[in-house]
């Protein structure tokens, strides 16, 4: 038991590496107009769909700050920081599970990344125009960055969520015989 | 409370993890760590071309034999004239392994870092002109900030009439000039340079050209302006102490 749950949350974590590592590189065919896709979004949506909201917005707040620490340069402040975008993701995920609103299928899990990434990028845009950025310039960039995002990180979202789902479903099921055993 | 203490026994450890996440995340974040890019550098590195052959291409070195005599002549000339000398003391190539993490930020990682005598502040350069700098350094990669970033700030002068402006970046393949003088003599076409006032990057470093001028603009002139360096196509860089 405690071997498999070992794996289980290994895989897991060892995912969330993998996911964190494609965020830099441009591998051919996850780039649309020269920006790349947010990996850290899609595996943040399939952890977030079974999870409480908590959890998934403390998963969103931990997953924003590894991409600050990759992204923003050593000088800049808190802000504009990814974990606000990330947590409200999350805790949106989570919420649209609970209201059993959403199936739990390929479909419906590109559907709710498609949402969540322009929710994200529209905190981001939020974030940049209070800290004193110039804001038609952030909003013009922000039509572009949220229509490519969702686009490309929706598509891209079976490749990660069907990984960490079967993962999900073999930990439970092989729980399950234990237990009635 | 029995529904508390239930919850808690079913999410507790997930709850704990996330936690634990959080702080070591936060950690990251707060000494401004360059773990992820190392990690990444480690594992990006059997996929790295070299390519010598890029520096030892006949026609690239004809030129650069042929820039390093103008360039030995121009520092002559300038010694003749008292002019104060610029500062560039070595440079290398360096590869480019990774770009920017998120849509936002315009940056590059390279792959070298201090091990290689790296450090923050370095000058970047493309083929083409001007790229960036460097603004965190790992062990064996180090973080590059482009002159597309809408943060970055370039002193620089057009070429041809010395007028001065500061160029920040719009997005990868353009920036914007804003100039300190109303009327300046400034034309579609013209190529920009850094401009000696400039504290971060040494004069005469070509920048870009000049695609459009407003004139009208309150309260001073500005101008797109189209990068020389190719900077989504990049695939190697020099890095340049100063």
């Amino acid at each position: 038991m405690i071997w498999r749950t070992l794996f289980y949350v290994l895989g897991t974590v060892g995912g969330l590496g993998i996911c964190i590592l494609l965020l830099p590189s441009r591998l051919p065919g996850t780039t649309l107009v020269g920006y790349g896709t947010n990996w850290l979004l899609i595996w943040l949506v399939g952890w977030s769909l079974h999870r409480p909201v908590p959890i998934a917005v403390g998963a969103g707040i931990c997953l924003g700050l590894l991409q600050d620490s990759l992204v923003l340069p050593p000088d800049a402040g808190i802000f504009p920081s990814h974990s606000l975008g990330l947590a409200l993701s999350g805790g949106l995920t989570a919420m649209l599970q609970k209201q059993r609103y959403m199936q739990e299928d390929f479909i419906s899990v590109a559907l709710i990344v498609f949402g969540m990434a322009v929710i994200t990028e529209t905190v981001n845009a939020l974030q940049r125009s209070f800290i004193g950025m110039e804001v038609v310039q952030v909003w013009s960039d922000h039509q572009r960055i949220a229509l490519s995002s969702a686009v490309l990180t929706s598509l891209w979202s079976p490749a990660c969520y069907f990984p960490l789902s079967q993962l999900r479903h073999w930990f439970y099921r092989s729980t399950k015989k234990l237990t009635q055993n | 409370m029995a529904q508390i203490q239930k919850w808690w026994l079913r999410y507790g450890w997930q709850l704990g993890l996330v936690c634990v996440g959080i702080y070591f995340a936060l950690m990251l974040r707060l000494q401004h760590s360059m773990v992820i890019s190392e990690v990444y550098e480690f594992f990006s590195r059997p996929f790295q071309v070299s390519r010598p052959e890029l520096l030892e291409n006949a026609r690239i070195q004809e030129l650069q034999y042929r820039i390093t005599e103008l360039e030995n002549q121009n520092a002559k000339l300038q010694q003749i004239l008292n002019l104060p000398q610029s500062k560039i003391n070595s440079t290398q190539w360096a590869p480019i392994i990774g770009r920017s993490g998120d849509a936002w930020w315009q940056e590059v990682l390279i792959g070298k870092g201090k091990n290689q005598g790296i450090s923050i502040g370095d000058l970047v350069e493309g083929e083409g002109g001007l790229v960036g700098r460097v603004i965190n350094v790992g062990e064996s990669s180090s973080q590059v900030l482009l002159i597309s970033d809408s943060s970055s700030q370039v002193g620089i002068m057009v070429s041809r009439s010395r007028v001065m402006g500061i160029l920040r970046g719009k997005n990868q393949g353009t920036g914007i000039v804003e100039f300190f003088v109303r009327d300046g003599d400034v034309k579609t076409g013209d190529i920009v340079v850094t401009s000696p006032m400039s504290s971060l990057f040494p004069p005469g470093i070509p920048v870009g050209k000049v695609r459009s001028v407003d004139i009208n603009k309150q309260p001073a002139p500005e101008a797109v302006v189209e990068f020389l360096a190719p900077l989504g196509l990049l695939e190697y860089v020099r890095v340049s102490k100063l």
